[in-house]
């Protein structure tokens, strides 16, 4: 297995550790951005930027499903924003155990990250990616 | 900066066209073009080559304008690829314009083509999902999806937001499918209802099949130089470039209240021509999704935020309206060959202010009009690139 952008996620090597995305916050501005920069996109100072741990939790921002596929990948499946704790809003997907179906997602509802291959498909099997599922599910909780 | 005129316009007609390569689909829109303006290929001093895909779906990874030029006898000249995603070919006419209206050249030509069909749809989603930056793409970013979530535009809130309705959603393609019905180079000539719009099968949830613009092939071209030269030229048509913004998206955070891309990119056209919105009698604009022209007339000064579907119904967009948008059928019903669309809006809109649309000439003639453009996804909730050229006559 290989992580798609080594430089977008941080995979714990240690027990209790979570996974996470790493982004960039400006000193300056206190803007918080995914991926990593080395300027910060509002106030375009030059490094200013330091390496943040993100995106463990976030809210739903929009979701969809998608009837159609690129090669790779497998119709249907979600396609969702996420709008991280730290700030950025991002694209995502949702993680395989979740059924793709009309209702299991609600918009605003609180997610958390995930790490699961790209696709289960010949060519994004080995390729481990972040994804987001509902905070709720697989902690006990009804899903 | 000295006056620009468009002296010839010509375009291949849009649609699956598997036998043909970029060469072969570039050269009767060149040649149309150049027989237009009345020019010959070495009247001509430099010439920009729009294209966005040739490179993942032909192979053609390099000097794609120099390869579709030589076949079409156009060598030895300052040539230059432009790659602008969805709009690529906007970017060559921008090239063209600056040259001539610089003094740098007298006559230049632009150019956009497109080669989608290749026989593998699913090959072709990809590399459209690659003129999103690579960090989306290679996440299963789909450009239709973009269109139903993507912050910029969001679809499915703006359901919320104004109680907008998938038949909603379905009226600029009826109107436009009406308009491309009319036109010998549209790719769907078939006009549509609501009904079998909202009805057919859904592709990205909200958006329906009837409502993106399909897997297309095609080119277009313009010949552009000096008004004075056009004068001296004797040139039928007195087209003038009056602005042609090209502006990149930016990062946004959410909710943070910059105005959006295609506003400012639209607004800085208006200022730069000395009009308004008001002033406009025509519009061809960026719909390759269909509910996307109605966020546009927001976004481009004609409605208030969230009155889209009222222009259609009260019949000021239609062909017979006071404002007409996307004579030519847009991107839904001319087709959409993401290297060529820039060109081929301005084609339709010089047609227009001649006088030559036949079937769908819009009355009176146009006289000031807009072609507004845009393409690809930044990482940050913004296209990549806005595109407004204002043409009088």
């Amino acid at each position: 297995m290989k992580v798609l952008n080594p430089a977008n996620l941080r995979i714990p090597t240690e027990r209790g550790q979570t996974p996470c995305l790493l982004g960039s916050r400006c000193r300056e501005c206190g803007n918080v951005v995914f991926p990593k920069m080395p300027v910060c996109p509002d106030c375009h100072r030059n490094a200013t930027m330091e390496e943040v741990e993100l995106g463990r939790t976030g809210k739903l921002y929009s979701h969809t499903i998608a009837h159609v596929a690129p090669n790779g990948f497998v119709a249907p499946y979600f396609q969702i924003f996420v709008d991280l704790a730290e700030g950025p809003r991002i694209f995502s997907l949702v993680g395989a155990e979740c059924p793709v179906e009309v209702g299991v997602l609600e918009d605003g509802m609180e997610m958390r990250l995930i790490v699961e291959q790209v696709a289960d498909t010949p060519e994004r099997k080995d390729q481990l990616t972040y994804k987001y599922i509902p905070a709720d599910r697989g902690n006990g909780s009804p899903a | 900066m000295r006056e620009v005129a468009i002296i010839g316009v010509g375009a291949h007609p849009t649609g699956r066209f598997l036998d043909k390569s970029l060469k072969e689909l570039a050269y009767p829109a060149i040649w149309d073009a150049l027989n237009d303006a009345g020019v010959t290929p070495v009247e001509i001093n430099v010439a920009y080559v729009g294209n966005s895909l040739g490179g993942l779906l032909t192979g053609q990874e390099g000097v794609r304008g120099q390869v579709v030029l030589q076949h079409s006898g156009i060598t030895g000249i300052p040539i230059v690829n432009v790659e602008n995603a969805c709009a690529s070919a906007m970017t060559a006419l921008r090239g063209a314009w600056l040259e001539v209206a610089s003094g740098a050249a007298d006559v230049a030509l632009a150019v956009g083509v497109e080669k989608m069909n290749v026989g593998d749809s699913a090959r072709t989603i990809g590399a459209l999902s690659a003129v999103s930056e690579l960090d989306l793409a290679d996440m299963g970013l789909q450009f239709t999806t973009s269109y139903a979530i993507h912050p910029k535009i969001n679809l499915k809130a703006r359901m919320q937001e104004y109680g907008w309705t998938r038949a909603d959603f379905a009226k600029p393609a009826v109107k436009n499918s009406y308009n491309g019905s009319l036109n010998p180079l549209a790719q769907h000539r078939r006009k549509l209802t609501i009904e079998e719009i909202v009805q057919s099968r859904i592709v990205v949830d909200p958006l329906t099949l009837l409502m993106c613009s399909s897997i297309s092939d095609g080119a277009a071209a313009a010949v552009v130089c000096s008004m004075d030269l056009a004068a001296r030229l004797g040139s039928k048509s007195k087209v003038r470039i009056a602005s042609c913004v090209l502006q990149s998206g930016v990062y946004r955070l959410p909710d943070d209240g910059r105005p959006d891309s295609a506003t400012t990119s639209a607004f800085a056209a208006y200022e730069k021509a000395g009009i308004g919105p008001n002033d406009l009698d025509a519009i061809e604009l960026h719909d390759a999704m269909a509910p996307a022209e109605l966020m546009l007339y927001e976004r481009l000064g004609l409605c208030a935020p969230g009155d889209g579907p009222k222009l259609i119904d009260d019949r000021i967009t239609t062909l017979d309206g006071r404002l007409p948008v996307n004579p030519s059928g847009g991107l839904c019903s001319r087709g959409h060959p993401v290297g060529a669309t820039g060109l081929l809006q301005i084609c339709e809109l010089v047609w227009q202010m001649r006088g030559e649309a036949g079937a769908r000439q819009i009355e009176p003639r146009p006289k000031v009009t807009l072609a507004q453009n845009q393409g690809g996804l930044l990482l940050g909730q913004d296209s990549a690139v806005y595109g407004a050229t204002i043409l009088k006559s």
